[in-house]
């Protein structure tokens, strides 16, 4: 399936980094980190400082759209044998970890057996991470020694198991359950990340997490670190490196990256300072007057920076660039199918999910809540993911007139009150679960405003989000508003959240729909690029329409700007972290020109 | 004076124990399982057992109880739920910059406010202190926060005085560059309701005998004000800012937000965001814990500023 060898894109550099440390970047993050071991920190910044520590064996093309896998780690992309089954890396030679006084002042190279210690770490229970899910039920032999050391024992990383196996020093083959297509995704995510054993083995807590101490062989290292406050990284000085020989796409934004970047050796920027600015106002303000070079514009700040799609003239105007893309994400509004009000598969039941989704209007959720920027979704699948359909069109349209239409067929009578009443005449009062905050307050008015053009009484629970989990998960949440962000593109990642043997993990709706469950379980077994695949799913988005146990919602816009000084930035839908594909212009303000002339290109 | 001191410091264990039952209940009522959120965006029943145990949310309530007074005790409150920091290296890497910013604006804030409330009391009734007292009730009727967004936006954006944001890595740097605009943020906010209650409490004394006494024996007037009735109007004053002193190990959570000062307010923020207990029972006690003490340490200096108190 993937052939050996396609991607020249790393090619080896001398060893001596070709950063400048007085190129500097300043980027800001708008939450704070919670710590930089793979298997142990889940949020999207600290996977951001992991992207730049540490490597996969796999990675993303920094160009290519939709997001193309690439080897990173491995010297090429894995033979694939046995229909899908077995997975063979070949690991590059000379790739060393950085110097730690765990490694007792020898050079230690990474080879196959971090891999499978790294495998290994994300099912030990001890670790309780939030990654087992990557590995869980796929690799041969791994689950049960998971579950040896459930019953006490200790979980015994020595032991040779038949699903991850170091061929040699430098070869790794991975032996699966069953047919898998996705492998190369999850192996290009950061919690596969390859770890020293030695490292964590002495670095780790109570819990065998190392957060404070990352030791990786990625092209930047952990300088400085006031938590939540401040990070700093400082360019590797043993990474290989690489020359910048990305291949334009069709993006015309891609010519402007290929004449600012083309032939330089990377990584080109020596240090990188991360601030954690919580606050749109100081996070703008320090952007403006030139403390941050590089920022992501939400939904709130948007209006202050953007005119719709493009920057405002005065930021333009300062040469400020915008890389803007629509995120590989939903938003979508489920139904507890098992609620005995809005749950159930019955016509009634069905006419009732469907009228309230017909009573939503998205437009006004995209003008009044996101300001613009967000796109209405219409295929569960969304853009940037393999398995997106753009032409594809969703047959549940904003049509209060068409939703009371269905309530009146069905049986759903307005009493005197005014609102409506269950066919069998019993109270229906629909509760929707929301988070104590604005965006939840402006959710719940929307939502009022749908229920209203249908005559439904609606309650509103606040609740805080791990209550709400918690309910969501025992399927005692009767409708609420979730988001779902690709952990890897492709279109199983979003697909799988609707089928019944994930309900209590991540089917929502706890929705049980057999002839669903039925094209899934066909849909896994068949590559991503086939077109059978592609057929199956748009039964299986017919099938979400007609039963509605959701309502699509949107598909935000990410929209990253930069200094005028920042070259070769393309924010990538997948990857966290961008700084070894760029570089800053020196001699004309910002970080990159008040620090010396460093080297030229 | 001793016997006094013992116990007041026996009283306390009852108190502590009180709040010890409150957060415990608060949190356990209101804070959330922390495990859904723990366990990662893709989870099974499973997983999350395993998080509880670890966690020892799965306890019995008086287990976990037990616990907790165990840590209040030991002063060992463990590490994060979310990030494995131990709770200790968490208050004590966070206090350095909340008290950075926050003793020299106590500081200066009473000394200022003392000194105005004398000199506005000294003139009261005139046009002068009518003005201070009109400016005193629009400052306190406007909140922290368009103090912080607009002082931010004119004095560290427009004009450029100070940085928009951010820590350094010495006392020196951020005590004069960093903390400089937040500390005048908070003499401003702070300034006008302790000149209020100041002045009131030194035209309480400036009616007494004693001053009437004192003028007539021909003492000047700086001696009387800044001797004879600071000395009396003290007392009031060392209770208002005595109790003003646990508010330091909590930190200025919307200043320190702002800024991306890393102090102990912003941390409150996150640990309750993430629902992380360990930090925020940590926290509480010694809140409460410094509470009790800040207000034997008022009782004692009652005692110190004026002989008549007698300590039973």
């Amino acid at each position: 399936m993937f052939p050996v060898a396609l991607f020249a894109v790393f090619a080896v550099s001398p060893p001596l980094s070709a950063a400048n440390p007085n190129k500097v970047v300043r980027h800001v993050f708008p939450a704070a980190e919670t710590g930089f071991d793979p298997a142990g920190a889940q949020d999207l910044y600290s996977g951001t400082i992991e992207q730049a520590i540490f490597e996969t064996l796999l990675t993303y093309d920094y160009i290519a759209r939709p997001a193309k896998i690439v080897p990173l780690a491995a010297e090429s992309l894995p033979e694939v044998t046995d229909n899908g089954k077995t997975y063979t890396f070949k690991i590059r030679k000379g790739v060393f970890f950085t110097a730690d006084p765990a490694f007792k002042g020898q050079k230690r190279e990474l080879v196959a057996e971090d891999y499978i210690y790294t495998l290994k770490r994300l099912i030990d229970p001890k670790l309780r991470s939030p990654w087992a899910w990557l590995v869980e039920d796929k690799i041969v032999g791994l689950d049960e020694l998971a579950e040896a050391a459930k019953k006490g024992a200790k979980f015994d990383y020595d032991k040779k198991i038949p699903g991850l196996e170091a061929v040699d020093r430098h070869t790794l083959r991975i032996r699966l359950k069953q047919t898998d297509y996705n492998l190369p995704f999850v192996l290009a995510h950061e919690p596969t990340s390859a770890v020293a054993r030695e490292v964590i083995e002495k670095y780790a807590d109570e819990g065998g997490r190392a957060m404070s101490n990352p030791v990786g062989t990625g092209p930047y290292v952990l300088k400085d670190w006031v938590r939540s406050s401040k990070i700093v990284l400082e360019a590797n000085p043993g990474y290989r490196g690489f020359v910048w020989d990305f291949k334009p796409g069709s993006d015309p934004e891609d010519k402007r990256l290929i004449a600012e970047m083309k032939g330089k050796k990377m990584p080109q920027v020596g240090r990188i300072e991360i601030s954690i600015i919580e606050e749109d106002q100081a996070r703008l303000l320090a952007f403006e007057k030139g403390e941050l070079d590089i920022m992501n514009m939400e939904a709130p700040l948007a209006p202050m920076v953007l005119d719709g799609a493009t920057l405002k003239p005065s930021f333009a105007k300062r040469g400020v660039k915008l890389s803007r893309f629509v995120d590989p994400e939903i938003t979508y509004h489920f139904w507890n199918m098992q609620d005995p009000i809005v749950g159930g598969m019955s016509k009634e039941k069905i006419a009732l999910r469907r009228a309230m989704a017909m009573a939503f209007n998205v437009d006004d959720e995209i003008r009044i809540v996101r300001n613009g920027q967000a796109v209405e979704a219409q295929y569960p699948i969304p853009p940037g993911v393999v398995g997106h359909d753009p032409k594809y069109r969703t047959n549940i349209k904003f049509d209060p007139a068409a939703a009371n239409a269905l309530l009146d067929r069905f049986g759903y009578k307005k009493s005197a009150s005014g609102f409506r009443t269950l066919p069998d005449g019993k109270p229906l009062v629909v509760t929707y679960f929301s988070r104590p905050e604005t965006l939840g307050r402006q959710q719940d008015e929307l939502w009022a405003k749908a229920f209203d053009l249908i005559g439904i009484k609606m309650e509103v629970q606040k609740i805080k989000f791990p209550e709400m989990i918690k309910l969501e998960k025992e399927c005692k949440l009767m409708m609420r508003t979730a988001s779902w962000i690709a952990d890897y593109p492709d279109a199983d990642n979003f697909m799988q959240l609707l089928y019944s043997k994930n309900i209590h993990q991540n089917n929502n709706a706890c929705a049980t729909i057999p002839e669903y469950d039925k094209l899934y379980e066909q849909s896994i077994r068949l590559p991503a690029t086939s077109p059978e695949r592609d057929k199956l799913y748009h039964e299986m988005a017919k099938i979400i329409e007609t039963y509605a146990p959701w309502r699509l919602d949107i598909s935000r816009y990410r929209n990253m700007i930069t200094q005028p000084h920042v070259l070769g930035y393309k924010k990538h839908p997948i990857l966290h972290s961008e700084w070894q594909y760029i570089d800053v212009r020196q001699g004309n303000g910002g970080s990159g020109g008040d620090v010396g002339t460093g080297e030229g290109h | 004076m001793y016997a006094y001191i013992i116990r007041r410091l026996w009283q306390m264990i009852p108190t502590m124990l009180g709040v010890i039952v409150l957060v415990f209940v608060l949190f356990n009522w209101v804070g959330g399982d922390p495990a859904y959120v723990l366990a990662g965006k893709i989870s099974s029943a499973e997983q999350i057992a395993n998080i509880r145990k670890q966690l020892g949310v799965d306890q019995a309530w008086y287990v976990q109880l037990w616990i907790f007074i165990q840590q209040v005790v030991t002063a060992d409150f463990g590490a994060s739920w979310s990030t494995n920091e131990a709770v200790s290296h968490i208050m004590a890497t966070r206090l350095g910059p909340s008290l950075t910013v926050l003793v020299p604006l106590l500081i200066i804030s009473t000394l200022v406010s003392i000194g105005l409330a004398l000199a506005v009391a000294y003139v009261r009734a005139s046009l002068t202190d009518r003005l201070v007292m009109i400016s005193c009730t629009v400052g306190l009727s406007i909140s922290i926060l368009v103090y912080i967004i607009v002082f931010q936006y004119v004095f560290a954006y427009k004009l450029g005085w100070f940085p928009v944001q951010g820590w350094g890595d010495n006392f020196r740097e951020n005590l004069f560059i960093y903390a400089t605009l937040p500390i005048f943020i908070g003499l401003v906010v702070s300034i006008a309701p302790d000149l209020r209650l100041f002045r009131t409490f030194v035209l309480d004394e400036i009616n007494q005998d004693y001053v009437r006494t004192g003028r007539a024996k021909g003492l000047s007037e700086n001696r009387i004000m800044w001797l004879h009735v600071l000395r009396n109007a003290s007392i009031p004053i060392i209770t208002h800012v005595t109790s003003q002193l646990p508010g330091l190990l909590i930190g200025a959570f919307l200043i320190e937000r702002f800024f991306s000062i890393p102090g102990i307010g912003r941390e409150v923020i996150l640990a309750v965001e993430r629902s992380d207990f360990p930090v925020i029972k940590a926290i509480t006690v010694y809140v409460a814990v410094a509470t009790m003490i800040f207000n034997l340490l008022a009782d004692l200096m009652y005692k110190a500023v004026d002989p008549r108190v007698q300590l039973k």
